[in-house]
């Protein structure tokens, strides 16, 4: 059966068709249409080559600048943005009481949509809502949450460390169940505190899982904040919620100039190679001293 | 040994308070959802006297959630019954049948785990305007099954690549041929992977915001979670019926949580140990 013999060697193939033809038309085509399209014009200068000028206008838009400037705090928040998961796992493979109660707990927000998770923050931090009563509770006065320039951004990022925690978590505690509990164990017995036992037993035993949770939380600051700023801030007060995933939308969406969003979604793309590369040789080196 | 208990039961209580910080918000949510809006301008934290269920049949009904809901069952149904088979097909193909250009192949769907949504939806925006497929059920089920299969390919195919090739031998031996072998081996044998990346595929597509935005722009075709976001220009001066509405989005996600727990921590954790 010749034709048989030819049919099954064809069927690879077959097999991978349509994902490999909806992953090429689909996600790699649109890069490089995109990084094209962003050397050309909007509006009357639709398709025409303009050279650098939608980057140059980027950078001379106060929005562009601070979502910028919004990265920047994000990367440096980061730390703390893996540190808290990677502490709260230590805790739980302590088995400290109640540890499997806490895990799914947890664990649930992150599971939610981000809408959802903003929805529900609109009614706590609203200036007459449940968070500032329990401030006023304690003396401190009313903060304007989401109303204040200078504060709204973090409140926004917190919320989203609040709803995504428990991705982290759950990664840790995998990455726990890999680690030679008997080194633990002997740190432990010899007397080694906490604070010790975690930074020279557990931290380089599971390197691998820090350098993941690190790149997996930089990509969720990143490119998961959108539903959050949508519904809690919309970019505002004053634009200083801004990050380049709501500028994109804008420029798309409201603005209609297409050509521009392109240019800051080229930029985007760029400033997460780069961070996330410089990460990777970061944790690397320092895995290294160890 | 009782130094140590008791410094456990100290990190107990913040690990505990941070329990109570995780979980009040929604408990709040619930009890804002069934208060009248007199009783919460007059006092938003007490516990609701009466349960007035009303609120959620006014977000169900007047709101419009139940069109919204629906539509959001239709597209994630589809979408991950095509990720299902579209992912497992080229799993399988990529890890255990040898063929001329596999692992170029399988570079292609890494490569493509690492371009977020917001670097490509401009471009990606005007290819399915140019197919007619704005503003289309199919439109949104093509672009959730682009955005989710590079991630799906990549965890059923190291999955399939576990799979101890005796097995296929076997059947082939037994007369299937790769199409036979596919259905009648590897689909049964995938059965959990298929379930926890499925459970993954279906949270991501019913949580999504951005992606349905994009592509259905119009107000009857709206998703859930564009629904939601409605909501609250809708009812901003009657909380209760807003919270009502957040309330109905969470709950099928609520009821997911408490069943499947174990298999969506699989599936998150599937990518990490095995990247």
């Amino acid at each position: 059966m010749p034709g048989g013999r030819r049919a099954e060697r064809l069927a690879p193939y077959v097999l991978v068709a349509p994902a490999v033809l909806i992953i090429v038309v689909l996600r790699l085509w649109p890069l490089l249409l995109g990084v094209n399209f962003s050397f050309t014009g909007d509006g009357a200068r639709n398709g025409i080559a303009v050279g650098l000028d939608n980057y140059r206008e980027l950078l001379d838009d106060p929005l562009f600048r601070t979502a910028l400037r919004n990265v920047g705090l994000l990367v440096l928040l980061l730390p703390v943005a893996v540190a808290i998961p990677g502490l709260l796992a230590t805790f739980i493979y302590f088995r400290v009481p109640g540890h499997r109660l806490f895990r799914g707990v947890y664990f649930f927000p992150a599971v939610l949509s981000p809408v959802i998770v903003g929805a529900i923050f609109n009614l706590l931090l609203a200036f007459d809502g449940p968070a500032n009563a329990v401030l006023g509770g304690l003396g401190i006065g009313p903060i304007d949450w989401l109303g204040d320039p200078d504060v709204a951004i973090f409140a926004v990022v917190g919320v989203h460390v609040w709803a995504t925690f428990g991705m982290g978590l759950v990664v840790f505690l995998a990455g726990f169940a890999t680690l030679d509990s008997a080194l633990v164990d002997a740190a432990r017995v010899d007397g080694a505190s906490l604070a010790q036992t975690i930074w020279h037993v557990i931290v380089p035993g599971l390197s691998r899982t820090i350098q993941f949770v690190f790149v997996t939380t930089m990509i969720g600051l990143l490119t998961s904040m959108f539903g959050l700023l949508y519904i809690m801030t919309s970019g505002g007060p004053e634009g200083s919620t801004y990050l380049p995933e709501y500028y994109i939308w804008i420029q798309q969406g409201q603005m209609n100039r297409p050509a521009l969003a392109s240019a800051a979604s080229t930029a985007l793309f760029l400033i997460m190679l780069v961070v996330g590369l410089l990460q990777v040789s970061l944790l690397r080196r320092a895995g290294r001293e160890d | 040994m009782s130094r140590t208990r008791l410094s456990r039961w100290l990190i107990a209580v913040p690990m505990a308070l941070l329990a109570v910080a995780t979980i009040y918000p929604l408990l709040f949510t619930a009890n804002v959802a069934m208060k009248t809006r007199r009783e919460y301008i007059l006092d938003r934290f007490s516990l609701t006297g009466t349960l007035h269920w009303e609120n959620l049949t006014t977000a169900w009904n007047s709101a419009g959630m139940a069109r919204y809901f629906l539509n959001s069952l239709i597209v994630v149904t589809c979408a991950v019954a095509l990720l299902l088979l579209i992912g497992s097909m080229a799993g399988f193909a990529l890890g255990q049948l040898r063929f001329r250009g596999s692992s170029a192949l399988f570079l292609v769907c890494l490569a493509a785990l690492f371009i977020p949504f917001q670097v490509i939806m401009v471009p990606l925006a005007r290819i399915m305007a140019d197919g007619g497929l704005i503003d289309t059920y199919p439109g949104l089920v093509l672009a959730y099954v682009a955005q989710f299969l590079p991630f799906t390919v990549f965890l059923m195919t190291s999955y399939y690549r576990a799979v101890p090739p005796e097995i296929i031998d076997a059947a082939r031996i037994d007369g299937n041929t790769s199409y036979g072998v596919y259905r009648r081996i590897m689909l049964p044998i995938g059965a959990p992977a298929l379930l926890s990346v499925g459970i993954l595929n279906a949270l991501f597509c019913w949580n999504d915001v951005l992606i349905s935005l994009l592509m259905m722009p119009s107000a009857d075709h709206r998703t859930l979670m564009v629904g939601v976001t409605s909501l609250r220009g809708q009812y901003s001066d009657d909380i209760p019926t807003f919270a009502a509405g957040v309330l109905i989005a969470a709950v099928p996600v609520l009821v997911i949580y408490l069943f499947l727990q174990r298999q969506i921590a699989d599936g998150v954790t599937a990518g990490a140990t095995k990247g």
